[in-house]
């Protein structure tokens, strides 16, 4: 039987590609940001989101918190986890070679995977359901995921608006500029470094609280995420945060699109179809440039 | 006198160690060793764990009424870590340096697909408990024998209610990995010999998590039933953008995840009518089933699953052919493994000539009211399938 596609079901694929973009978004805005300022490739941000939907699981298991409420824990929690591990460690491979701290994310993202394996077994736990979705006219709008796109929509433009009015999301935005000038004009990169971890952290953890709400939270959760959030800020251009909302949203719609009229298969090929044509075309990412 | 030097003790002590080492090797023969290798560390620690308890639970049982051939039975297990390839070097020390009278198999499809390369090499004879991949049983072994059902008769419930409800339309998807995939195609296969038509089949990668395109595409060919060979998170993810999509077939199965209690928890009432497979259930009436759980329970502290029991039924299978053949041989055991049928805890045996399982049932259950009730095959169900399920909005 041959599967006739109309108007109605490609709009409920580009609705429903949209807010799983979001979140997207969210999740690779903190590794864009990491990047941007440090020139470190975070592996270990899949394993920051992984902890911060622990912290949900956990606070709703136990003390019955709403997993919305919990990012105002999740967030902060993890924003000390990424400071503790920069202070420590990360800032070993600061502007070193980008192999350097490939594999010390690595790394860092085996040992952290592996202790929360043997602290909370590999089982699969599960956050409080919501179900169902709104109708509007023909097409159908997830009540979960309408709620988790709009938390990643606050979110990054709480992000946008920090990065943009503080003080400090400015000396952020000098240092991914410049750093030594950043540092001549008496900016503290060091500490700038230790605040940019943490909030790259603490970004995983909202996404990973957020998709603890729809999907099981287990200790290996992470990794999807990560080779999604690289695809989404080669994109967008990597460092520039508009450009990672913009490319989550893009990527979300793309894949959509090509599991209906292709097939779910075929997804990933034309994903990445997409990233060697920016690549080539506009090596610099759609929206290009710096912050 | 003088006293003894620490070097003397020493000597001595390691005389009387090799004295007793001497002593013991002739208690040895009076010994049937079964060796194993098993995760017990790694991605299948779990699972595995709960194979060596049934295996070791099988022992107790079998020395507790006087052994096999006249011989206690005592397990040798080794750590493969998950690896097939440390697996492979384990039951080549089993069979070629410790010299195990038996072996059994490990646990998972991939890891008993390498050792059963060094048992077939040796001659040795494998009881396979916890493989469930057809191709291993296509390569022409002689000596290895299955005790689970193959990945492509997990949806045969489903399929079997379908049909007799006189549903007409089938859709399946799939992920697009070994074990689901090839419960995807018997399925599909099933399907069509019971004059069923396959509308809809489309595989999705791993690590899917927007399911929109490929149910809206099913939705506009409205089947009478969705099949799912499907592991956990996919399967969660399904059922939940099915209710959102207000996707409505009358019948709607997953392979694995399913039957996990996490499914229901996760999904609460969305996993109503939602039907799933499993290999083994607790209540099922087996003979000696009450017992199995009741000494599992007591020794381990825990319920058994499936894994447990399958492991401890492909020993008292290999314990009845050790029986029959009296003796060891591989030849003569294959011969009588061969010949074999009977129901253990776990459920029905018999083989085919390639050693590969064709009695044992899957069964199939649903959800209803936030418990598992298993609605196939009819001789064993404990309740009825509720029928058809509703659509979303009437529930």
């Amino acid at each position: 039987m041959q599967v006739h596609i109309t108007g109605t079901m490609v709009l409920q694929v580009v609705v429903s590609g949209l807010l799983v973009g979001g979140l997207y978004a969210l999740v690779a805005l903190g590794l864009s940001l990491v990047f941007g300022v440090m020139r470190v490739i975070n592996v270990a941000h899949g394993t920051f989101l992984m902890l911060g939907a622990y912290v949900t699981f956990w606070l709703f298991d136990l003390y019955g918190l709403n997993p919305f409420l919990s990012i105002l824990v999740s967030v902060p929690v993890l924003f000390a986890v990424g400071a503790v591990l920069q202070r420590l460690l990360v800032f070993r491979v600061v502007n070193a070679p980008e192999l350097s701290s490939l594999l010390l994310t690595f790394g860092i993202s085996i040992v952290l995977a592996n202790m929360a394996m043997l602290a909370w077994t590999a089982d699969y736990r599960s956050v409080e359901f919501l179900t169902g979705s709104f109708v509007i006219g023909q097409i159908a709008v997830s009540k979960p995921r309408l709620i988790s796109f709009v938390t990643a929509l606050v979110i990054t433009a709480l992000a946008f608006v920090f990065l943009h009015k503080t003080r400090t999301g400015k000396a952020i935005r000098a240092t991914s500029q410049h750093r030594e000038v950043a540092q001549v004009c008496g900016i503290n990169v060091g500490r700038i470094d230790l605040v940019t971890f943490g909030l790259g952290a603490g970004l995983a953890a909202a996404g990973g609280s957020l998709v603890s709400v729809m999907f099981a939270v287990y200790p290996e959760m992470g990794q999807v995420y990560v080779f999604k959030s690289f695809l989404v800020i080669v994109l967008g251009g990597a460092g520039n945060y508009p450009g990672a909302f913009f490319g989550g949203l893009l990527l979300g719609v793309v894949e959509g699109l090509a599991s209906l009229f292709l097939t779910a298969q075929l997804t990933e090929v034309v994903a990445y179809i997409l990233l060697v044509l920016v690549l080539l075309l506009r090596p610099q990412g759609l929206l290009g440039g710096r912050i | 006198m003088k006293r003894p030097t620490n070097a003397t003790v020493q000597l001595g002590a390691a005389l009387t160690a090799l004295a007793l080492l001497g002593l013991a090797a002739p208690a040895a023969a009076q010994e049937l060793r079964i060796g194993a290798s098993i995760s017990l560390t790694g991605t299948y620690a779990k699972p595995g764990k709960y194979t060596q308890e049934g295996y070791l639970l099988c022992e107790k049982d079998i020395n507790d009424k006087g052994g096999l051939l006249g011989k206690k039975v005592k397990f040798v297990v080794y750590d493969d870590k998950s690896e097939p390839p440390t697996a492979i070097k384990l039951y080549e020390k089993l069979i070629t340096e410790d010299k195990v009278e038996l072996v059994m198999g490990p646990y998972s499809s991939p890891v008993t697909n390498a050792a059963s390369t060094v048992s077939e090499k040796y001659k040795k004879l494998m009881m396979a408990s916890l493989a469930a991949t057809t191709s291993i049983w296509e390569r022409g072994y002689k000596y290895l024998f299955m005790t689970i059902s193959p990945a492509e008769v997990y949806l045969e419930g489903l399929v079997e209610l379908a049909v007799e409800r006189g549903l007409k339309t089938i859709a399946v998807i799939n992920e697009d990995t070994l074990f689901s995939k090839a419960a995807a195609s018997g399925t599909i296969e099933l399907a069509k010999k019971k004059g069923m038509q396959v509308v809809f089949h489309e595989a999705y990668p791993k690590g899917t998590t927007d399911f929109t395109p490929i149910l809206i595409k099913i939705k506009s060919l409205n089947p009478d039933v969705i099949a799912a060979g499907s592991y956990f998170d996919d399967a969660v993810a399904t059922t939940r953008q099915m209710k959102e999509l207000d996707i409505n077939p009358k019948m709607y199965g997953v392979t694995v995840g399913g039957d996990l209690p996490e499914f229901y928890q996760l999904l609460g009432k969305t996993a109503e009518f939602v039907y799933g497979s499993s290999q083994w259930e607790s209540h099922l009436p087996y003979p000696g089933i009450k017992e199995f759980v009741e000494s599992y329970t007591k020794m381990w502290n825990r319920e058994p699953a499936y894994h447990a029991a399958a492991a401890y039924g492909a020993c008292q299978v290999f314990a009845e052919a050790i029986k029959r053949a009296n003796s060891i041989d591989s030849d003569k055991l294959r011969e009588e493994l061969l010949k074999l049928k009977m129901t253990t805890a776990f459920g029905d045996y018999a083989v085919d000539e390639r050693g590969f399982q064709i009695a044992h049932k899957m069964v199939l259950h649903q959800w209803q009211n936030g418990k598992k009730v298993t609605v196939w095959p009819a001789n064993v169900a404990d309740g009825k399938p509720a029928f058809p399920t509703p659509p979303w909005n009437a529930r």
